[in-house]
């Protein structure tokens, strides 16, 4: 087992889970390896099913891996349970509150169980609750709900937040609200890791991110590193005249359009277009583009149902 | 062990918030504090001081003290939170199990305490005499409070939903009542019947309150030392029950909705 020395605010090593036994069973998370420095932001993408949150709930300390190595902080989340807990805050996918309670009696609950937590006030002014704190927690919509959520997350001032799916169900102020809040806490210098499916998430918060497909990870790095060996997009409505073989491209079709996959996007259409101009050949709808994360991610989800 | 370790600071602030619930909660309160009086009201009807009648309506009160504020409300409480992914939610932090097994009880055992307060006071205006040892009948409810917490958590550990509650607490209700009709068994079923913790409360009134043996019409009387002595089996019985329970619910408790 090697020994987590490098510093980093969590550390994975070959982390299995397996839910069943037997014939029964189901490996969710499939030998996995992950690193976040500290002070930073690591996005955790992937299609529902892919493993992230089962992934996540080890991490957190709520499930015991399979097999493998998790250190938070240096430490194991499980047997240094106390120490771990005290200085992480967690948010679930799903979680409840008890109904009857208001917002404040909620907060004030949950700060009654934080070693040096903030004050409740504090809490509602961070999530914008101020005015929501007399009402009942049944009374809440979704959006204000996950808010209050996110307060008892960040109750304890923690080092490292964990937040599966934080935006899931939120309207697109709210969404914009929380992610102002997760560069907030990574400014003031918490490590964050985050579970999402939704891309523009991904790219706009993380430096790192890690895509999960059938409980592991398929590709990592920053966004631009993911991009990179990507290839580039040039599609057109499918001419007459088919059309040339580029140089290190990739020809294939999407209904009556030609998408041609190339690694070096301006050659390629320099090429198209001359070839395009000497045999005086319309391209109907002609787009060109870089590879993006979406490309990326739409590339790996086809590689699922491909395999 | 550490998810077992206990804070008081977290226990207060969660049994607080608990109590709360509970005063918010009127017919819970009600069902609470009314059903264990109840019984005593029979007592202004008979004859007054009649030892074996008040020893029947104060075990049957007491009873009902420990199956409402402790038992079905500590099980529903549990089974709806974790249904609802409230309890869930509060082990993602630094609460531990047995901080939350803890907080859900306290209200509950505080009204039992009351209760049994409340009904050495009924007694006495009934004609009753005052608990013989007073300590040893609340070291004896207190024991209970744990016996039937446990067996709440028992019967919580394979219920699925709030309403299925109805169901699976019969086993519970019946070990809860079937001990104060001991005599009306055949004497070889008798053994077995004292061991339930129903009889082993309804003992432990007797020899605490009267210093009268378990048995119905003895007229042996011991003194206060005696009665220390003379508890020690019921008190053993409901120490083993909630051993056992504790050791079930262990087995198969969950957290967290069953997938």
């Amino acid at each position: 087992m090697p020994e987590p020395t490098s510093g980093n605010a969590i550390e994975v090593r070959d982390l299995r889970r397996v839910y069943g036994r037997g014939a029964q069973s189901f490996e969710a998370v499939r030998g996995i390896d992950l690193d976040v420095a500290p002070g930073t932001i690591h996005a955790l993408l992937g299609v529902n099913g892919a493993g992230k949150t089962s992934t996540l709930e080890v991490i957190e300390g709520l499930a015991r891996p399979s097999s493998g190595e998790v250190r938070v902080l240096g430490m194991d989340p499980v047997t240094d349970r106390a120490d771990v807990r005290r200085r992480t805050g967690v948010l679930l996918q799903r979680s409840g509150f008890v109904a009857d309670l208001t917002v404040a009696e909620t907060l004030q609950m949950w700060a009654s169980t934080v070693t040096d937590a903030r004050p409740v006030g504090e809490s509602m002014e961070m999530l914008d609750l101020v005015d929501r704190a007399g009402t009942r927690m049944r009374a809440l919509s979704g959006g204000e709900q996950r808010r209050v959520d996110l307060a008892c997350t960040l109750m304890g001032r923690p080092d490292v937040v964990m937040l599966d799916e934080p935006t899931t169900g939120l309207d697109p102020e709210s969404r914009r609200h929380v992610w102002r809040l997760v560069r907030g806490l990574r400014d003031e210098g918490a490590t964050v890791l985050l579970t999402t499916h939704y891309l523009e998430e991904a790219e706009a918060l993380a430096e790192q991110i890690s895509i999960m497909r059938r409980g592991a990870v398929v590709r990592s790095g920053t966004p631009a590193q993911i991009v990179a060996d990507q290839p580039s997009e040039i599609t057109f409505a499918t001419p007459s005249v088919p059309p040339p073989c580029l140089r290190g491209g990739h020809a294939g079709r999407d209904g009556d359009l030609t998408v041609l996959q190339v690694d070096d996007l301006q050659p390629a259409l320099t090429e198209l277009l001359r070839w395009a101009e000497e045999r005086d050949v319309r391209l109907d709808r002609l787009a060109a583009r870089t590879a993006s994360l979406e490309s990326v991610f739409l590339t790996i989800a086809a590689e699922e149902d491909h395999s | 062990m550490s998810t077992l370790a206990l804070s008081t600071r977290r226990v207060t602030g969660l049994s607080r918030t608990n109590a709360l619930l509970m005063m918010r909660n009127r017919l819970t309160l009600t069902y609470a504090v009314v059903m264990p009086l109840l019984p005593l009201l029979l007592l202004f009807n008979g004859e007054r001081g009649d030892v074996d009648a008040g020893a029947a309506a104060i075990s049957t009160g007491l009873l009902m003290a420990l199956m409402f504020p402790i038992y079905y409300n500590l099980l529903s409480m549990f089974v709806t939170r974790r249904d609802e992914l409230v309890l869930k939610r509060l082990r993602t932090g630094e609460v531990t199990d047995r901080d939350l097994v803890v907080s859900m009880a306290a209200p509950g055992v505080a009204i039992t305490v009351v209760v049994t307060v409340l009904t050495i006071v009924v007694a006495m205006v009934t004609g009753l005499p005052f608990p013989l040892n007073p300590v040893l009948l609340l070291v004896s409810v207190l024991i209970g409070c744990l016996a039937f917490v446990a067996l709440a958590l028992w019967t919580a550990s394979w219920t699925r939903t709030a309403e299925a509650a109805q169901l699976t607490s019969l086993p519970v209700v019946l070990i809860a009542t079937l001990g104060l009709f001991g005599p009306f068994f055949p004497e070889s079923a008798q053994r077995w019947v004292s061991l339930l913790p129903s009889a082993a409360v309804d003992d432990l009134v007797r020899i605490t309150w009267f210093g009268r043996p378990g048995e119905l019409g003895s007229s042996e009387q011991f003194g206060f030392l005696t009665t220390w002595g003379e508890a020690l089996p019921a008190l053993g019985v409901l120490v083993a029950w909630t051993v056992l329970s504790v050791w079930l619910a262990k087995r198969s408790m969950h957290w967290e909705p069953r997938s």
